[in-house]
């Protein structure tokens, strides 16, 4: 049997890669490999890269970055056909596209694991201590996130040290809820989405109330949701007392995620008890 | 000795602050013809504030518009220009604090204030009064109260010194009170010091009814001591997941 380790090479996915991609993903979980497709489908396969040997997809990683932000990324979906794990063929796949990142001056890139527990034990275990084995750095973890029980760590990696020095001024932009819908994978977690409106602060014009806050938990709440997750830039002083009023808790922060010094803060609210004051 | 800046952030851009500024450039080159002697004494005459004339009953013009008008003339080169510079230098601050509507509605009830205090000190008086100062004593006595500790940095003959603005707005208060109280008695022209008086008095009391707590939230120089932090309420762990 030759070295997969030596022969196995690293390119760019095709979307003619997409049957095989598919099929590896959703051995480890089909409703990961539904969202991958539909991924594709709508954002293509650009920064996207598969693992083969000969002409066999052993597995799948890549990045995408994240908009309005300098230089930061997200890990995508990163999978490794089953029969071929425990070889370090993962490390490889993984550091060849770390290293493509850092070639092209990426300053930061997060990745996100569930804790899905299968008959006690965690299967993401591994993948999850290859990650750190390459720096990354537990960032957050929200609790309950996917599913009652199962949580989200999101992990950091920096290409840059970033300092801690970075002031980033404050900002008091008025914001407006325009909408909710079901987080993404998740079962029952709901987040709001926001807008800024223009003109702030002609008569004093408010930001949003804990009353405003109140509209999107009953409305949540009613759609059968079970948990609430926000985040916001961290430079947004206005936010934080009416969320504390509501009852969100702190979840944490990405560190440096939308430039040095901006962080993403996250917040969450169970939604259980509501109403029941 | 003049207030060159302050070291006071500007949050929004001061549109109120810079649209009075250019009322008052526009009257003093449109009503008042840049200082032309003959242009500037009738002006003066014209929409100058003369207590007299509104209250004895034998001079009764109606003239209330003046009480507004005075406030966008001036008696020379370097009355304007003076309080141009204090309203530039001091506005922004104060209409950041509020917003530009409100910011409006406060100066002018400012002056109206510092309008009423000279007609107090002397309601015959037939001396025409014109100026923004009335006015911008309110923008100094509001600054007083929001931004006792902010560095104002004055120029003192060719030197610059950074002086908290509860010293310096103190000190200026001050030389108006004492210039007030001297000038009780006497007759003639020259600076309407109960009008600054009243003015700063008015803009100090008038500011904790105009002020955004939204708005001051977080500013670094607002009060006397720093405030917490708004975000320092998740470091409570019953408000942490």
């Amino acid at each position: 049997m030759t070295d997969l380790l030596e022969t196995a090479q690293v390119r760019a996915m095709y979307m003619s890669d997409t049957a095989s991609v598919i099929e590896i993903i959703s051995d480890h979980d089909e409703d990961d490999g539904d969202a991958a497709e539909a991924e594709f489908q709508d954002e293509g396969v650009e920064g996207q890269f598969v693992l083969v040997d000969n002409d066999t997809v052993l597995g799948i990683t890549g990045y995408r970055e994240v908009v309005n932000c300098d230089a930061t990324f997200y890990l995508s979906w990163t999978y490794l056909d089953q029969q071929y794990r425990g070889r370090g063929l993962g490390k490889k796949m993984l550091g060849n596209v770390l290293d493509r990142l850092r070639d092209q001056d990426a300053r930061k890139i997060f990745v996100k694991v569930s804790d899905y527990q299968q008959d006690g034990v965690n299967v993401y275990a591994a993948a999850l201590s290859m990650y750190k084995s390459f720096g990354f750095k537990v960032e957050v973890v929200g609790e309950d996130f996917y599913d009652q029980g199962e949580a989200q760590t999101i992990l950091g990696l920096e290409f840059k040290p970033q300092s801690d020095d970075v002031m980033v001024a404050d900002e008091k932009p008025v914001i407006r809820f325009n909408g909710l819908f079901e987080i993404a994978e998740t079962d029952g977690a709901y987040t709001f989405e926001w807008i800024v409106e223009k003109s702030a602060g002609f008569f004093g014009k408010r930001s949003f109330t804990p009353e405003d806050l109140e509209v999107g938990l009953r409305s949540v709440k009613e759609q059968g949701g079970r948990k609430i997750f926000l985040t916001f830039p961290s430079n947004l002083v206005l936010i934080h007392r009416p969320l504390q009023a509501v009852g969100f808790k702190y979840v944490g922060q990405l560190k440096d995620y939308y430039e040095e010094g901006l962080h993403e803060s996250h917040f969450s609210h169970d939604l259980e008890g509501l109403g029941q004051t | 000795m003049l207030p060159v800046r302050d070291d006071n952030p500007q949050v929004d851009t001061p549109i109120a602050t810079y649209t009075l500024i250019a009322l008052n450039v526009l009257a003093w080159v449109f009503l008042q013809g840049l200082g032309d002697e003959q242009a500037l004494r009738s002006s003066v005459q014209q929409f100058g504030l003369k207590p007299g004339e509104l209250f004895a009953a034998e001079h009764y013009t109606g003239q209330w518009s003046e009480l507004i008008s005075s406030m966008f003339m001036h008696g020379s080169w370097m009355h304007i220009i003076g309080n141009m510079w204090f309203l530039w230098v001091f506005g922004d601050n104060i209409e950041d604090s509020m917003g530009p509507v409100r910011f409006v509605i406060f100066y002018l009830l400012s002056g109206l204030v510092a309008a009423a205090a000279q007609i107090f000190s002397g309601p015959s008086s037939m001396i025409p009064m014109v100026g923004a100062s009335g006015a911008i004593g309110g923008v100094m006595g509001a600054y007083i109260v929001l931004y006792p500790k902010v560095k104002v940095h004055m120029l003192v003959f060719i030197m610059i010194f950074r002086v908290p603005a509860i010293a310096m707005l103190g000190y200026w208060i001050g030389v108006q009170v004492l210039g007030g109280v001297s000038s009780i008695g006497a007759s003639g022209g020259g600076t309407a010091f109960w009008a600054h008086v009243g003015g700063f008095a008015a803009g100090a009391i008038l500011v904790w009814f105009f002020k955004d707590e939204e708005m001051l939230l977080n500013h670094p120089y607002y009060g006397w001591k720093q405030k917490a932090n708004p975000a320092d309420i998740w470091k409570d762990p019953n408000n942490r997941q």
